[in-house]
């Protein structure tokens, strides 16, 4: 996918989570993305690693920066506790117009993206991200107290019931994919 | 030590066409890696009681080390060194390079700033990290280091005539390394220094028949290729990649041969940070700071085009802009 498309993809899925009620900071779009990318192999290709908060990809956070400096993104500082938003500006829109192939090919996983995590908080996101994570590194049919186990290990500051409870939900959730796939 | 080894790995002039001069799969952070892990240099981990990963790890940094994860500390730690907004390497540079070049813009108050600085808890959405963050007192140092970055690299680093230069630079390396590469095996790479190849390139300028002649001639006799296109609010809010449109039709109309072109965008995000106020509150400093919410981007896009064709490619350029920019709705079929 070029560089064009995937920011069309990246706007899109930014403005439904706002929609739905996300606060769409930086770890919200982050996770949204890996949680797009990864659940329906989107040609999107973002490396994530496992960083602070989970999955992490120094090449979206580059690629977010490149989107303000293009005018499509800006920043919107929050009120404490919330960190930054980013926010679509007005000319996205007909830049998106441009790509409307793309646009519809991958609107109905953007959709279920936005559905299923507009409401989550960081920590959430950063449970459910790293269980995706440890299912695809270990095996998914590696049994849910293993692929907790390992949870707790790379994440100590996660109990092991938040991890099982994870590891349950994200199985959950792959298997619903499918059908969007 | 990491700090000490973060840049080993890079290739003779650093940065310029480093891509282009290392086979794939190859860059200097790599090359930083297998420095520290070479046998010479283990000889000197194991003297002090370290491993040579413990130095790697820290010295590259996670996006770059992959080998294990990274605890909050070695974040941390790795931050202090590699980090967009108080990484060591940034303010050393901006400092060192400022001083050198005779601008004043570079310099900031990195004695109050590194006095200032604090490991803090970000609190965001239900989740805690710590993270390198600044006291209040220290906001406008900081502000001073995010503005002395943005001005180094529009109007030096990624200045058009220091830029084109790179380019003729890295179309001799191409024509004169074996292949087009360097060499990623250590006793070979670390071979060639920049005053090795400074000898060839005039060596090559003066004489025809050697390889890389052309690009060496340019930079020995200051003949470079000129501006032609840099990107500009108005043409990128029609077309995000105005430049790449360009330099396309500007490759159809004059050849390959003739044209030139580069991009640079600015990496992650260095604005945001924790900042503890003297009431002891962790706030943002987007919060605190209209400064740092206004700092823009460093975005670079340019253009350029073999002087002798310099008159006719601006003639053309004025005729044609608007076309060329013109963002092409997706067809069809893709």
């Amino acid at each position: 996918m070029n560089r064009l498309k995937r920011d069309v993809v990246i706007l899109s899925l930014i403005e439904n989570l706002k929609k739905k009620g996300s606060w769409c900071g930086e770890t919200h779009i982050q996770k949204a993305t890996y949680f797009l990318q990864e659940l329906f192999d989107l040609p999107l290709g973002f490396e994530f690693i496992l960083y602070k908060h989970g999955p992490f990809s120094f090449d979206l956070s580059d690629e977010l920066t490149a989107m303000r400096a293009d005018m499509l993104l800006k920043i919107q500082p929050q009120p404490r506790p919330y960190g930054p938003s980013l926010v679509p500006r007005n000319g996205s829109k007909s830049f998106k117009n441009h790509f409307p192939n793309t646009l519809k090919k991958y609107d109905s996983n953007i959709q279920f993206v936005a559905n299923k995590f507009k409401d989550r908080g960081v920590s959430e996101l950063e449970r459910l991200a790293t269980a995706l994570y440890v299912t695809q590194e270990i095996n998914p049919k590696g049994s849910s107290e293993f692929r907790a186990k390992r949870i707790t290990e790379l994440k100590p500051h996660i109990s092991i019931e938040e991890a099982v409870a994870a590891v349950k939900e994200i199985d959950e959730i792959i298997i619903v994919s499918q059908k969007h796939k | 030590m990491a700090a000490l080894c973060h840049d080993v790995g890079h290739l003779p002039f650093s940065h310029s066409a480093e891509k282009e001069l290392l086979p794939e799969g190859w860059n200097h952070e790599r090359l930083t890696l297998e420095i520290i892990r070479s046998d010479e240099m283990k000889l000197i981990w194991k003297d002090i009681k370290i491993t040579s990963d413990d130095v790697a790890k820290l010295a590259v940094g996670p996006k770059y080390f992959r080998d294990s994860y990274f605890n909050n500390w070695e974040v941390i730690l790795s931050e202090i060194i590699t980090g967009n907004s108080f990484g060591v390497d940034r303010m050393d540079y901006l400092l060192r390079d400022s001083h050198h070049a005779g601008v004043a813009y570079g310099k900031f108050d990195h004695y109050r700033l590194i006095d200032t600085l604090r490991i803090l808890p970000k609190k965001e959405d239900g989740s805690i990290e710590p993270v390198l963050g600044i006291e209040q007192g220290g906001l406008h140092s900081a502000e001073s280091l995010l503005l002395a970055r943005y001005f180094m690299y529009t109007l030096l680093y990624f200045h058009s005539i220091r830029r084109i230069y790179d380019i003729h630079l890295r179309d001799f390396l191409k024509e004169w390394l074996p292949n087009g590469y360097f060499h990623t095996a250590l006793l070979d790479h670390l071979q060639i220094n920049d005053n090795t190849i400074l000898t060839e390139l005039f060596k090559a300028a003066d004489d025809v028949t050697l390889n890389g002649y052309d690009p060496a001639r340019r930079i020995a006799n200051r003949e470079h290729f000129k501006l032609l296109y840099q990107r500009n609010p108005r043409d990128v809010n029609k077309n995000p990649d105005s430049a790449k449109a360009v330099f396309e039709a500007a490759c159809d109309k004059f050849g390959v041969n003739n044209v030139r072109d580069d991009n640079y965008k600015q990496r992650g995000n260095g604005h945001e940070f924790p900042v503890i106020t003297d009431d002891n509150q962790i706030l943002s400093s987007l919060e605190l700071s209209d400064t740092l919410k206004n700092v823009p981007i460093v975005a670079v896009d340019y253009v350029f085009i073999n002087p002798d064709l310099y008159q006719d490619a601006q003639k053309w350029k004025k005729e044609n802009i608007q076309t060329i920019i013109l963002l092409k709705k997706e067809e069809d079929h893709e």
